[in-house]
């Protein structure tokens, strides 16, 4: 029972911490590496409804995202905790999460036109491409229907979408862990990038912020810039090529959750000493960090992420606009880890190191 | 044979020596005994605690294994029922599942289309990348993992594979996630204080965050009692996990020692350790200890005063009686001599005293150092003719008479019967130097006595000579004398054995 108790405290102190963070920064400070104590603060798992109450007993939502892949299962995650605190509230919340296999604008397009003819108070769209998208959502705005942007991509700065939750900080993502990487070798030597998507607005900020950080540096250079579509493999395969065309590459830049656990694999097939940098916590790029094969990545807070989308698509629902009861973006943290930070990231993420 | 007579020191001797063995014996053989006592009540306390342990590891493997199965044919029943339902419309559907799940009381009733889209009670989601028995396109079987969710929380996933048609679409599986913090309460024990148990998986991660006592905790086992056993130990309890086996580890973390007991949980990939405090077993141990071992001490104590106390009291006793028999010894010693040496009839010494007495006084007379002796030969007068007109009685009243007179008259002297009618008598000291006015005043009551009819007794006496070389130079001499004295006291009228013959003749 005492266990209970002190875990209950823990993360109660763990959400605190973590609201004091999101409160003072838009993301992270390159300057301040985060310590393994800090590890706990990368996510939030203890969330509670804010003072909001809804105006309706029975919500349906229909939300959709880029690909089926654990990064989205971890902000399904927030929003099934959201739901459930719903749910005690007396409040009944129905909701799709749908992706497809691989990411695709199309299969996007294609779901949200089907949204459109569906009884939801609210759709909410991981945007797949900023530019293919936000044309639709400015259709299903148009149409009546109530949308806002989740996650990792929200649409084009002019799209009607009525609000974002999500990471708004991307650029600054792919900029500091460049920055890290860039460190690491001394500020020279020839880069790789990894990118997901082509269009999925957070792998492209990313990428930006990379080659504008690499940029800085008269004696780094890129010698080139992928695109994994989402796909290990294929971000396996693109290093792999990338190593052979360029055997002296001394550090590899991953902007999405596919890339460096593709990289990974390369690196340690082909006994390279190429410094990778990547992005969130799949189970396996946290394996390569702990054996210090990636030297750092950036965590979102999924979540957080989740948790947030549904109490601020609950609101929208009741027909409120950005403003006092949230924000036009709602953002959400994303921190640096290093490897020492690995093995108690698996163990809060997993539940077990060496799984 | 004959031995060497025993002392009673020896005796005494022998007793304490066997006292003490009998006492050594016996003190042994109850600290053996308490020894054996205690090794077999630790062997049987051991041995009752690893059956405990074992058996709580079984039942509670049991109870999991149980809730499994029981819920796979809950699964079986509610996709029949939902099959059965008339299902039109995806709240139609979120609906029955509802029901199930609430009948089944479940953390998570689902049903998964042939696309791997996941329907929930309240939500429908693609589910490929999150549930890993949907890693294959098809579940040909029933399948058990364990869901680790974000923040350490932890699911038993419990999958089946079904093959109903809803609302048009395929469905492929049906699964239920139990949360493990049910399942721990499920297994709790009443004792929570004194008794842990925790739920691992096959690298020793402690999935239900239950506490094994405060030294391992919710660490990993493997980490927890790595250098705490051997090598072979610790490996062999590794492949036990691997191999998802059944046994025992006793290991020390510090300064105590604790034994887990650890069973696998069928099909889960799970094995449930359970462990006693170790407190509790040693306060156990301890307290037997000391209850055999005080139960002992005062036994020995005891022991030791009764052995005591008894060979004290043996002791006394056997020097009592060996006392006793000794001084019985010499009594009877004195009076078997005092038997040999004394005539039955008058009581004064006999003949054989008298040869002792000789032999003693030749031995004197031969060293030169006997001086003032003076032998007396005395014979009754008349004892066969009393013996053969008035009867034995009579002659034997005569002697009586005759030895009274010869003691009364030779106060100071010894008087032997040395025959039938015959006395000597020994003279020495005072005896010696009033032998002449004795000897007179003796012959003048005898011949008082030849007038009264009284006891006559001739005498012939000597003192003893420098040519003597033996007593029996006396006698000789003494017992002329007395025959002569015998003449004398027939002229006067005694009796004599010639007078009586005489008589008789005529």
């Amino acid at each position: 029972m005492s266990e209970k108790m002190n875990n209950i405290f823990r993360k109660f102190l763990i959400v605190a911490f973590s609201l004091v963070i999101a409160g003072t920064s838009s993301g992270y400070s390159a300057e301040a590496e985060p310590e393994a104590e800090d590890t706990e603060n990368v996510v939030d798992f203890e969330h509670s409804l804010d003072d909001y109450v809804p105006a309706k007993k029975k919500y349906n939502f229909y939300f959709t995202y880029k690909i089926v892949h654990p990064w989205w299962d971890a902000v399904a995650l927030g929003m099934e905790d959201a739901q459930k605190k719903y749910l005690d509230k007396g409040i009944v919340i129905t909701y799709e999460y749908m992706a497809p296999d691989a990411a695709s604008y199309e299969d996007q397009t294609k779901r949200l036109l089907q949204a459109m003819e569906g009884d939801y108070d609210v759709i909410g769209v991981d945007v797949a491409d900023e530019e293919k998208i936000s044309p639709i959502l400015d259709q299903m705005i148009d149409a009546g229907n109530k949308v806002m942007t989740f996650s990792s991509s929200d649409a084009a700065p002019d799209c009607k979408r009525i609000a974002y939750v999500g990471n708004t900080h991307n650029y600054q993502d792919g900029a500091d862990l460049t920055e890290a990487l860039c460190e690491k070798l001394g500020y020279k030597g020839k880069v790789g990038i990894l990118v997901g998507s082509h269009g999925a607005p957070c792998h492209e900020d990313r990428a930006e912020g990379a080659k504008d950080t690499i940029a800085k540096y008269k004696n780094m250079e890129i010698v080139a810039v992928e695109y994994d579509q989402d796909s290990i493999d294929l971000a396996y395969d693109l290093t792999m090529q990338m190593l052979k065309d360029n055997p002296d590459i001394a550090g590899f830049v991953c902007c999405n959750m596919s890339n460096p656990v593709g990289t990974a694999r390369a690196v340690t097939e082909l006994g390279s000493k190429a410094v990778i940098v990547g992005m969130d916590h799949d189970q396996e790029a946290l394996h390569y960090l702990r054996d210090g094969i990636i030297y750092c990545l950036g965590v979102q807070d999924c979540y957080s992420i989740g948790f947030d989308t549904l109490q601020v698509a609950v609101k929208i629902a009741d027909g409120n606009l950005p403003g006092a009861l949230f924000p036009d973006k709602t953002d959400e943290s994303t921190t640096i880890i290093y490897q020492e930070d690995a093995a108690p990231m698996l163990e809060i993420l997993y539940g077990d190191v060496s799984q | 044979m004959k031995g060497k007579k025993l002392s009673e020191k020896a005796v005494a001797v022998t007793a304490a020596i066997g006292s003490v063995l009998i006492m050594v014996t016996v003190i042994a053989n109850t600290y053996w005994a308490s020894k054996q006592a205690i090794s077999s009540t630790n062997e049987a306390v051991s041995a009752v605690s690893a059956f405990y342990l074992e058996s709580m590891a079984d039942r509670r493997a049991k109870t999991i294994t149980n809730l499994i199965n029981n819920n796979f044919d809950y699964m079986e029943k509610a996709v029949s029922v939902i099959d059965d339902e008339k299902i039109e419309s995806q709240e139609d559907l979120r609906a029955a599942i509802g029901r199930m799940k609430s009948l089944l009381s479940l953390n998570r009733f689902a049903l998964v289309d042939e696309d791997d889209i996941v329907y929930t009670q309240y939500t429908t989601y693609t589910g490929g990348s999150r549930h890993p028995f949907l890693a294959k396109k098809t579940l040909d079987d029933k399948m058990i993992s364990t869901v680790f969710r974000y923040g350490s929380s932890k699911d038993l996933c419990l999958a089946i594979p079904i093959d109903i048609k809803i609302m048009g679409k395929q469905f492929k599986a049906c699964f239920v996630q139990i949360d493990i913090n049910d399942i721990v309460d499920l297994l709790a024990f009443d004792d929570q204080e004194s008794t842990h148990f925790a739920l691992y998986s096959e690298n020793g991660s402690n999935i239900s965050e239950t506490e094994l006592g405060q030294l391992i905790g919710t660490k990993n086992i493997f980490d927890a009692t790595s250098g705490n056993v051997s090598e072979d130990k610790w490996n062999s309890f590794r492949d036990d996990f691997a191999n998802a086996k059944r046994g025992t580890l006793t290991f020390t973390i510090g300064d105590v020692v604790d034994t887990i007991c650890y069973e696998p949980v069928a099909d889960t990939g799970w094995e449930l350790v359970v462990m006693i405090r170790e407190s509790v077993i040693e306060d156990q141990f301890q307290e037997i200890r000391e209850k055999s071992l005080a139960t002992n001490r005062r036994q020995i104590l005891f022991l030791l005063a009764l052995a005591s106390m008894f060979s004290t009291v043996l002791y006394y006793m056997i020097r009592r009686v060996a006392k006793e028999k000794l001084e019985e010894e010499k009594e009877n010693s004195k009076v078997f001599k005092s038997m040999a040496n004394t005539d039955s009839m008058t009581g004064v010494r006999n003949k054989h005293a008298y040869m002792e007495t000789e032999a003693q006084l030749n031995s004197w007379i031969r060293e030169g150092a006997a001086d003032k002796l003076a032998l007396v030969v005395c014979d009754i007068n008349g004892l066969k003719y009393v013996n053969d007109t008035q009867g034995h009685a009579a002659g034997d009243e005569l002697i009586k008479d005759a030895c009274s007179l010869i003691c009364n008259v030779f106060s100071h002297g010894s008087v032997y019967r040395t025959g039938g009618d015959e006395f000597v008598v020994l003279l020495s000291g005072k005896g010696y130097d009033t032998r002449d006015e004795v000897i007179a005043d003796f012959n003048r009551q005898v011949e008082e006595n030849i007038g009264n009819g009284d006891v006559v007794v001739s005498i012939g006496y000597t003192t003893l000579q420098p040519s003597d070389e033996q007593l029996h130079d006396l006698f000789e001499r003494a017992d002329h004398m007395m025959y002569d004295r015998k003449k004398e006291l027939k002229s006067m009228g005694a009796r004599t054995r010639e007078f009586d013959e005489d008589k008789q003749q005529q």
